[in-house]
């Protein structure tokens, strides 16, 4: 909801001028939007509400309260200017990278091994979530400026900025949101119109990190264990391959048209772990079935073409990657998230975006989309 | 191409993005409508456990509806060892069980719990039984303080009631718990709806008798409740539940009228003859001894009684290794084998019948041939002298007569004129001696009438139980009187007598008589399932003139100068005319083992009576008492009409 002096300011400014931003606002990518924020507070709440009659509201509550702050931080991403953004990228992208260091120093909170969190209260921040949007924002704004003309030199640069923030995280550690920097990072340089040879030598680096990284002794052995589980499915052994099985059956079992809402046996009694956060979409399989959740994964797609599409109108080159950077963090959260619960991927703990329960991701995520909207409705200023 | 065009660049993203999403749209389409019933099953598997209860057994009536097995419901407190084992203050726990269960009103020594707890032969896995029918109040206190008893459960079961004690153990069996092996092999049967009755690793079943026969008709069928558990295996629900199904019934042709009388006769007779001296000055042992009782008209088992005995309800409730090896010795003898299927006895003369028939219907001799008995029979070069019981002479004997006065000197003739042959083994067979009966009870034996060739057989086999091997004379002289070469069951006596009594149908016998509905009621004809209808396992042809001689010979048995008078004097053979022939067969250095096999009454005969009777001296004085008491009872039902069975609706 936009404040009244806005939206009133607005229909006199569009009288006159038809570049003005408001008259180019994307109804697709906001519905989509919400559409998808109000199924993530269902899944969460029915995930989190236990076994009843006493159902627990706390994180549903919680749920909305994130939302609500999301909404406000897409509504101010989207109002402020993107191109004046431009210049405060290097100060999102420092304050970050400080609230990386600080996590994982003896301020930050260690949850399941993993130092990832600052607690606030009854909240818990996430800076890695935030992160990513910094570095979209600082890679943006480098390829913008270098305007398709990179050289070794610049390359190191680029490959600098990215590799700090994500080199934090996995001092954490934590591999899936290292995972979403990479993807993020590859699809900005591709998109950034870096030359294909450094594209391919940085796959292959790429892929040789990854590598590294999971033999490298900064990984627990559970999160070994979870991502040779998905490698090699018939060790049996590995615990995580239990998580796996069950997340399938309790998706399988929600068929085509699912259990119904708050009836998923399968996660209700507790067979599918992190099923607020890293399995919540077992619990939408399971409760809506295929219908359910196909439309869900549509609604996804819609929102990853719509700014698929925006990138494409964008007005400069820098909100064309801002829109690259938004899309790699959406669509491949979702690919690596959702393929996760369904075994096609390995089990790296992230958060399905507006849908997973927590409160940096998701505002995180609305920030993004309207950082989208802004180049959107700005595409002909 | 320029590689670097931004156009293409977003193309390239555009595609990729879009093959993530075709890849998860296909997974989901996989998981949820291809794949969805396997891996829902399998998820349904995961989410409940399937906790059974045992069904009541079915009831077991006698022939006349009265029930002899029944069920009720006992409280039984159990201490699991291996989680014993994990307690802490182990002594204490035990200490404070056996008071509740003594303030409780069940009193328990904490002695007979760790005597209990160290019981071997129990199985390990299992949770063991402290103590049975415990009150309300003590499992009250120990749900409510659960906490405070670990190791410590408890549960209601139905166990077995025993109306008439231990009359009858030896058929009706026990039941136990299932053993690990058992449960692997055991083939569950159907209720009569066609659900499985199947079996759980505490399951109780039938360990012996008709228990154990028709486990798949008693076991009823188990309550079956598939209980909704949560990742942590906490039972959060139910899913659905099926109760517990009473097992089918079961109608015996046993009288448990007669079935009691023959227990307390045997025993009875046994307590008197025993530590007396036999006509020899033979101390008898009197250890042991069985009497059966068969329907001849279709081979009904009417009684079948072994002494010792022993209690069912000892093994209801699970027995001691200590109690277990008493059983094992009373008297001499095992209480455990029920000896009138598995006793292996020389028949004696009870087995003139068969030799006799087989001399008449050979026509080696007829009704009136006689030769003259001096008390001495002659064999061979050099010569072999058998002689009759305390060298008795007999004078002039023909079949009727030496089977009356049981001539041994006439039947070692009869044995020397048919030496060469196997006329004696094969009328042997006829009769059904020489292969077990097919009774529908477990552990029968055999019994076995040697031929020339067997025995030869046996020698080389057993040099050193056997060692001559060739068959003399005196071979077929004796097995002519039973003895030697030949060893039968009581029940293959029994059922010899049945097969001459009815005019030569030889019938399997058997213990039940009807299958009938769970809860049945012995009066409506709709309450049978099925009738086990009776099986003909071979004929003997008896034409008039071999069947009358004998029987003439067998009715003067039991009056005037026949073995068997002494017994039933004062017994009205007026009014139940008893054919028999007393049997006293010859065992080295102890007392005579005393039978008697009989039928009536004579000129319809509806009862085989016989009784063999371990180390007891004459055929008469000891079975043939036996014998005669039961008539007393069976002609006292033939005669005033008690006899009738209830559900006589489906003869």
């Amino acid at each position: 909801m936009l404040p009244q002096s806005i939206s009133s300011r607005a229909s006199k400014l569009s009288r006159r001028d038809p570049t003005a931003p408001l008259r180019h606002i994307d109804p697709v990518l906001i519905g989509c939007t919400v559409a998808l924020s109000i199924l993530g507070v269902i899944a969460v709440y029915s995930s989190t509400r236990g076994p009843g009659p006493d159902y627990s509201k706390s994180y549903l509550y919680k749920q909305t309260i994130f939302m609500v702050i999301g909404a406000g931080a897409m509504v101010f991403c989207s109002v402020v200017d993107y191109r004046k953004l431009h210049d405060w990228a290097w100060v999102f992208y420092g304050i970050t990278t400080a609230l990386l260091v600080l996590v994982v120093s003896p301020l930050g909170s260690e949850v399941n091994g993993a130092k990832s969190w600052f607690s606030l209260g009854p909240f818990q921040m996430q800076p890695a979530e935030f992160s990513k949007l910094s570095l979209i924002g600082v890679l943006a704004f480098l390829l913008s400026e270098f305007r398709g003309d990179v050289d070794i030199r610049r390359l190191v640069a680029l490959v600098a900025t990215a590799a700090l923030p994500m080199a934090l995280i996995m001092l954490q550690p934590d591999l899936g949101e290292t995972l979403i920097l990479l993807a993020i990072t590859m699809t900005i340089m591709l998109v950034g119109g870096l030359p294909t040879k450094y594209i391919a030598v940085l796959t292959i680096v790429g892929l040789v990190g990854v590598v590294g990284a999971l033999n490298s002794p900064l990984l627990a052995d559970y999160q070994r264990d979870r991502l040779t589980a998905f490698v090699n499915p018939s060790d049996t052994s590995n615990a995580a391959l239990y998580n796996i099985e069950q997340s399938q059956q309790a998706i399988a079992n929600g068929g085509i048209t699912g259990q119904g809402l708050f009836d998923g046996p399968q996660t209700k009694l507790g067979f599918v772990p992190e099923q607020e956060t890293d399995f919540i979409f077992t619990a939408v399989a399971e409760q809506f079935g295929f219908i359910g959740a196909s439309t869900m994964l549509f609604l996804y797609g819609l929102l990853c073409y719509r700014i698929w599409r925006i990138a494409q109108v964008a007005k400069d080159s820098f909100g064309t990657y801002l829109c690259a950077g938004v899309l790699a963090m959406f669509a491949f959260s979702a690919f690596e998230n959702v393929g996760m619960a369904m075994g096609i991927m390995p089990v790296t703990g992230i958060p399905l975006l507006l849908i997973s329960a927590g409160g940096s991701a998701t505002i995180t995520a609305l920030a993004g989309l309207g950082l989208v909207l802004n180049v959107y409705m700005r595409r002909f200023q | 191409m320029d590689t670097s065009s931004p156009r293409l660049r977003m193309s390239i993203l555009g595609v990729v993005v879009l093959g993530c999403f075709l890849a998860l749209f296909a997974r989901l389409w996989y998981l949820q409508v291809m794949e969805a019933p396997a891996l829902a099953v399998q998820a349904t598997v995961n989410r409940t456990r399937t906790v059974a209860t045992e069904a009541p057994r079915g009831r077991i009536f006698d022939a006349k509806g009265r029930v002899i097995v029944d069920n009720r419901t006992s409280l039984i407190v159990s201490i699991d060892r291996n989680e014993l084992k994990k307690v802490k203050n182990r002594d204490d726990l035990i200490a404070r069980l056996a008071d509740v269960l003594t303030a409780n009103g069940a009193p328990i020594k904490i002695s007979t719990i760790e005597k209990r707890l160290s019981d071997k032969k129990a199985d390990q896995l299992q949770a063991l039984p402290i103590a049975s029918d415990v009150t309300e109040e003590v499992i009250h206190h120990l749900s409510e303080y659960a906490e405070d008893f670990p190791a410590v459960s408890y549960e209601r079961k139905t166990v077995r009631v025993y109306p008439y004690g231990t009359i009858a153990s030896n058929i009706l069996g026990y039941t136990g718990r299932i053993t690990a092996e058992t449960l692997k092999r055991l083939e569950p049967g159907t209720d009569p709806d066609g659900v499985e009755k199947s079996y759980q690793p505490d399951s109780i079943i039938g360990l012996a008798g008709v228990e154990s026969t028709y486990e798949k008709e008693l076991r009823g069928t188990p309550g079956i409740e598939l209980v909704q558990v949560d990742f942590k295996n906490r039972p959060v629900g139910t899913e659905s539940y099926q109760p517990p199904k009473s097992g089918n019934d079961i109608q015996l042709h046993i009288d448990i009228e007669v079935q009691i009388r023959a227990e307390q006769a045997l025993v009875e007779r046994l307590n008197v003859l025993r530590g007396t001296a036999q006509r020899d000055g033979t101390i008898r042992g009197a250890p042991a001894g069985s009497v059966v009782v068969l329907d001849p008209r279709d081979g009904g088992v009417v009684a079948l009684a072994s002494a010792p005995s022993y209690d069912p309800q000892e093994f209801a409730v699970g027995i001691t290794q200590e109690r277990y090896n008493q059983l094992q010795d009373v008297n001499g003898a095992s209480a455990l084998i029920d000896r009138s299927i598995t006793g292996q006895y020389a028949p004696g003369s009870t087995f003139k019948l068969v030799t006799a028939a087989a001399a008449l219907s050979n026509g080696l001799i007829d009704g009136n041939s006689s030769i003259y008995d001096d008390g001495v029979y002659r064999v061979g070069n050099p010569v072999q002298e058998f002689t009759n019981a305390g060298k008795e002479k007999y004078g002039n004997v023909n079949v009727v007569r030496g089977l009356t006065v049981s001539s041994d000197v006439y039947f070692y003739w009869l044995g020397d004129r048919m030496d060469g042959t196997t006329l004696i083994q094969d009328a042997a067979a006829a009769f059904g001696f020489d292969k077990r009966t097919g009774i529908d009870l477990p552990n029968e034996s055999a019994g076995y009438v040697l031929t020339k060739a067997e025995k030869k057989a046996l020698s080389k086999k057993y040099p050193d139980a056997y060692p001559n091997g060739d068959w003399y004379t005196g071979d077929n002289v004796q097995l002519a009187v039973g003895q030697n070469v030949i060893v039968v069951t009581p029940l293959q006596l029994a059922r010899a007598y049945a097969a001459f009594a009815n005019g030569g149908t030889v019938y399997q016998p058997h213990v039940v008589w009807k299958i009938l509905r769970p809860n049945s009621t012995t009066t409506d004809p709709s309450d049978v399932l099925r009738v086990l209808e009776p099986v003909v396992t071979g004929t003997v042809t008896l034409p008039p003139d071999v069947r009358g001689p004998i029987a003439s010979g067998l009715e003067g048995v039991t009056s005037g100068s026949g073995t068997g008078a002494s017994a039933f004097v004062g017994f009205d053979q007026q009014a139940f005319r008893i054919v028999g022939k007393t049997g006293t067969a010859q065992v080295d250095g102890k007392a005579d083992t005393s039978l008697f096999a009989s039928y009536g009454p004579a000129l319809s005969p509806k009862w085989v009576v016989a009784a063999v009777m371990e180390e007891s001296g004459f055929g008469s004085e000891a079975s043939g008492e036996v014998a005669r008491r039961i008539y007393e009872v069976i002609a006292n039902q033939a005669l005033t009409g008690a006899g009738t069975a209830t559900n006589g609706s489906m003869d």
